[in-house]
């Protein structure tokens, strides 16, 4: 930041340092073409450190449901289905192994977009007013960053 | 009620409506009439009195029923209905004759099916369903939706034919064409029939030209897709193949491998359709439970309340797959995200589908899947059951966490699109509201979970069922509360794989490659064989011809004088050799 611009001051006084504030804007999305129920239903999702609140709120409720069993006496038809957080062990381990799987299959299994010689647009009857896409918006591989 | 009105079968009069619509060019009145004609058939149906014939005919010696309604056959009228009422919502903003008229034609054809009580009607209703759903693939004008609709339209056909043989067979043996449970699949005919209702219920290896044409469908036309065919293989194994054995393998098979497949697919409409095999996969199963040819009570009220809910929350779910192509193009997930920003009601409706398919309690798939999973535990089936848990953390991953993520949120495509029109979150709103009417405990009795318990074919059994226990609220909660919390750990560590484009093998690769990779090579072989063969044969003729013209013609040897005198020798010599002969044997 060049000393020749004037400092600005918040509300409450204090000097906002440009650089945050551009580092902000930066991932903040702009206002345009961002629908008015967008903050309303899922603003949460934009909250600061979302990843962690989720990680470990989930974790917390998991953990906590898994407690609430060890005092539920529940009367299954398979015995082993009465261990204590049987069903949420074995979803966590389903869930694991079925992504986990995703790789050596995706390896596997994943050939060409036109592998089979017809890859093509959209149907017919999409909106003929669509935007074309942002340059962001180009085949990106979700998972990567 | 006028007594032509009580005969008149609610899916004939969607066929009518279907065709009238084609040649009405009128848009708005059109699209009244798809709209009119299933609100009327619901009518219709409700006031229709169960268990009594209301048409027959007998054609060539043949006893037809045209139009019966029972317990089992009115839960999926109504939820076919219900779906052709929201489809046509849905496509308000379209303007396609043929994809009207054919959208209503192929709901009322899966109706009238499901309102026929032998096997010839459900024969004809079958193979409509067939023509009228493969122009839902076509409207999408594609050069791979042409390609795929042929594939679909052939297998469709097949399964229509083998369903004929069948129908065949049992006439053959029984003098009857009356639908009835089999109870061995030894019976004649069995075999065929079953083999006919698998391919539609789209078995393991017979599946692909589900996930091969609904993708590539109009954005109106999967949806359309989505509820009739499958469903209506799944009421007819109910009705003909209830406790047979084979069905809980082939269900439970049906519920694990799709989940596979849809973890590393791109395209979401087509992950949607792996969904699609998984849950059929749970109606399945549950129809093979119980004694052969009566089934289990419960578990059939389980297949057919899961059929009912799952036409529904599916429906939902293409809808709002339709609406993200619709306005950008594209339902590969590699080139979607963050789109919660543009069209955030569509995103709530997204999400209370993917939380109803992925049994969540309070939302309808928890009422539903509930009956089944109770059945095959209280059978004491613990493979068949640990696949079908699997299978359900299976849908956590891949309808309930994958589909609105990376359409909805996780990275932003950077893409900022109107929300979808009005028409279409109308729809999906109405699907919304029915998921969760459906889903919740009977606050008011009778309403709730207890207005479809009330539906289902098993009336007392289902009734006294009780989804709402602490134990099984807390057990589903477990599952997928910790379900969620892998994605949230797989994708925090970056072990989730990413979302990359391209084609995944299935093993429609045998005959889209192989099988039509021979057939070019055959082709090729003939084209080369062919000339060569025609060539050997042209030589061959025209040498023989050339060597009798040589010897017999007027020019030929055998008119030349000079030969009629060896001729004359040859006689002498042979009669000499003659006479020699006898003169050594009589001495």
């Amino acid at each position: 930041m060049s000393n020749d611009t004037p400092e600005t001051r918040d509300k409450s006084g204090r000097f906002l340092s440009r650089a945050a504030e551009k580092a902000h804007d930066l991932h903040t999305v702009s206002d345009e073409g961002i629908h008015p129920m967008a903050k309303v239903l899922f603003g949460w999702t934009e909250a600061k450190n979302i990843g962690a609140i989720m990680f470990w709120g989930v974790g917390a409720l998991g953990a906590a449901l898994i407690v609430l069993d060890v005092f539920i006496q529940r009367h299954e038809y398979f015995g082993f289905a009465n261990w204590t957080g049987f069903y949420g062990l074995y979803g966590f381990a389903c869930f694991t192994f079925v992504v986990l799987m995703g790789w050596p299959l995706g390896n596997l299994l994943r050939r060409g977009e036109n592998y089979y010689g017809d890859a093509g647009g959209p149907p017919a009857d999409v909106d003929p007013e669509m935007p074309l896409p942002p340059e962001s918006a180009q085949p990106t591989y979700e998972g990567d960053d | 009620m006028p007594a032509f009105l009580t005969a008149l079968n609610p899916g004939w009069l969607m066929i009518l409506a279907g065709v009238v619509a084609i040649f009405l060019p009128m848009r708005r009145v059109r699209q009244g009439i798809t709209i009119a004609a299933p609100l009327l058939g619901i009518a219709l149906l409700v006031m229709a009195d169960q268990n009594v014939n209301h048409l027959t005919a007998s054609v060539m010696g043949l006893d037809l029923v045209l139009y019966r309604v029972d317990g089992l056959s009115f839960v999926f009228g109504l939820a076919f209905l219900l779906a052709a009422l929201l489809n046509s919502i849905y496509a308000w903003h379209t303007d396609n004759r043929l994809q009207d008229g054919m959208a209503l034609a192929y709901a009322g054809a899966a109706i009238a099916a499901a309102f026929s009580a032998d096997l010839m009607t459900l024969f004809i209703f079958w193979e409509i369903t067939a023509v009228t759903s493969v122009f839902m693939v076509l409207a999408a004008g594609t050069r791979a939706a042409y390609f795929a609709s042929m594939r679909y339209l052939a297998i469709q056909v097949l399964s229509g034919v083998l369903l004929l043989a069948g129908a065949c067979y049992v006439y053959n043996n029984t003098g009857s064409l009356g639908m009835k449970a089999f109870v061995s699949l030894r019976e004649p005919g069995a075999m065929l029939i079953f083999i006919a209702l698998g391919i539609k219920a789209a078995f393991p290896f017979m599946h692909n030209w589900l996930q091969d044409s609904y993708p590539k469908a109009s954005v109106v036309g999967a949806v359309v897709l989505s509820a009739f065919t499958t469903k209506l293989a799944v009421y007819a194994f109910i009705r003909m193949f209830p406790g047979q054995d084979a069905l809980i393998w082939i269900g439970a098979v049906m519920t694990v491998f799709p989940v596979f497949f849809a973890v590393i697919e791109n395209d979401l409409r087509k992950v949607l359709a792996y969904s699609l095999n998984n849950q059929v996969g749970f109606m399945i199963c549950a129809i093979g439970l119980g004694s052969a040819g009566v089934g289990n009570a419960l578990a059939l009220n389980g297949a057919t309340a899961h059929a009912f809910v799952h036409i529904i929350y599916k429906g939902l779910l293409f809808m709002s797959m339709g609406a993200v192509l619709y306005r950008t193009g594209t339902t590969k997930a590699s080139e979607l995200g963050g789109l919660y920003r543009s069209m955030p009601w569509t995103a709530l409706f997204c999400i209370i589908g993917a939380m109803s398919i992925s049994a969540f309690p309070l939302f309808s798939g928890f009422v539903a899947k509930s009956l089944t999973m109770s059945a095959v535990s209280r059978e004491g089936l613990t493979v068949v059951w640990l696949m079908l848990l699997f299978a359900s953390a299976g849908v956590m991953e891949h309808s309930g966490i994958k589909i609105p993520y990376f359409a909805f949120f996780g990275h932003d495509s950077g893409r900022r699109v109107k929300e979808a029109p009005f028409n279409m979150l109308l729809a999906m709103g109405m699907g919304a509201f029915i998921c969760i009417a459906v889903g919740i405990p009977a606050i008011v009795p009778g309403l709730g979970y207890e207005w479809l318990y009330n539906l289902l074919p098993y009336r007392e059994e289902a009734m006294s069922y009780q989804p709402f226990t602490f134990d099984h609220i807390l057990t589903q909660m477990q599952l997928l509360v910790l379900a969620t919390f892998a994605f949230i750990v797989l994708k925090r560590f970056g072990l989730y794989p990413p979302e990359r484009p391209g084609t995944i093998l299935d093993t429609d690769w045998a005959y889209r490659k192989i099988g039509f990779g021979l057939a070019q090579w055959m082709g090729t072989v003939w084209g080369k064989v062919g000339p060569a063969m025609t060539a050997v044969f042209l030589g061959i003729s025209s040498r023989a011809y050339e060597r009798i013209e040589a010897a017999f013609s007027p020019r030929g040897e055998l008119a030349r004088g000079a030969l009629t005198g060896a001729m004359a020798i040859w006689t002498a010599a042979l009669l000499g050799l003659v006479l020699l002969l006898a003169f050594v044997t009589v001495g």
